[in-house]
């Protein structure tokens, strides 16, 4: 039965875009795409090809686990939290 | 100075600007990547149900017929569709499958994908079912030339009418708004 479940993909490309302050028509451009793609893709109404999500990754320098998952991110202030009790 | 008469030739050439190709061909050459193709959700729907309704009634009311020329019918059914037809090409053009297929990246290549396989499986099941319905239809109903001639040319229409706005309408409304970035 778990090959009938879909799977949704998240993807944290908007908060890695607000962060180094690119716009989404510079990332299209930077990896190829529509700059509406993009939107799409940052609001999980598409799933990327693996060159498109590794094309993404390199871009922002990071590893793909990073940008992409299969289980939802944890959000920032909760991570910031957890990250401030650590000792 | 007094302004020479323009001559006929020069008032023809100014009419190919109301076609709204002039304007076409300066957005696609002006490399824009703003420029849109926006989703058409509703205005595919007239066409098609232009088409429909032809076909009904050349199923329906076949007494329609019998005050006409078989030939003429055609032609009265032709030239009223004319005027459809004249839409469609622009409904394709300005909805979201409008570019060159060159010019797609991976999301709008699967948009077109599943749009035209959308489409073709559509008018399959269709036409899979509607030639064998029709067939026996004739044969019960009896129908004459002119009633038969009227359903085939309807329902061509119907198939082609479908086949370039499908795609459009379901592409329309696959897509959603996206927010400003």
């Amino acid at each position: 039965m778990q090959g009938s479940v879909r799977l949704s993909l998240h993807n944290r490309i908007s908060v890695f875009r607000a962060e180094r302050g690119i716009s989404r028509r510079e990332l299209a451009e930077a990896v190829g795409v529509n700059n509406q793609t993009i939107g799409y893709l940052e609001r999980g109404d598409y799933k990327p090809s693996l060159e498109l999500a590794l094309k993404i990754a390199r871009h922002f320098d990071v590893a793909v686990e990073m940008l992409f998952s299969l289980e939802r991110f944890e959000p920032i202030a909760m991570m910031l939290k957890r990250t401030g009790e650590d000792p | 100075m007094k302004a020479r008469p323009r001559s006929l030739l020069s008032r023809l050439d100014d009419t190919v600007r109301w076609t709204g190709l002039p304007a076409r061909i300066a957005d696609q050459m002006s490399g824009d990547p703003d420029r849109k193709h926006r989703p058409l959700r509703w205005s595919p729907i007239w066409p098609i149900a232009f088409s429909c309704s032809l076909l009904v009634i050349s199923l329906v009311w076949p007494s329609l017929l019998d005050v006409m020329h078989p030939g003429a019918l055609i032609g009265v059914i032709t030239a009223f569709w004319g005027g459809v037809f004249a839409m469609i090409p622009a409904i394709y053009m300005n909805g979201p499958l409008g570019k060159s297929s060159l010019a797609d990246d991976e999301r709008e290549a699967a948009l077109r994908k599943s749009s035209f396989l959308f489409c073709l499986g559509l008018l399959a099941v269709l036409n899979g079912l509607g030639q064998p319905i029709l067939m026996i239809l004739s044969h019960w109903q009896h129908w004459k030339f002119a009633q038969t001639a009227s359903v085939v040319t309807t329902s061509f229409m119907l198939n082609a009418t479908l086949f370039a706005c499908l795609p459009t309408l379901y592409a329309s409304w696959n897509l959603r708004q996206l927010p400003n970035d």
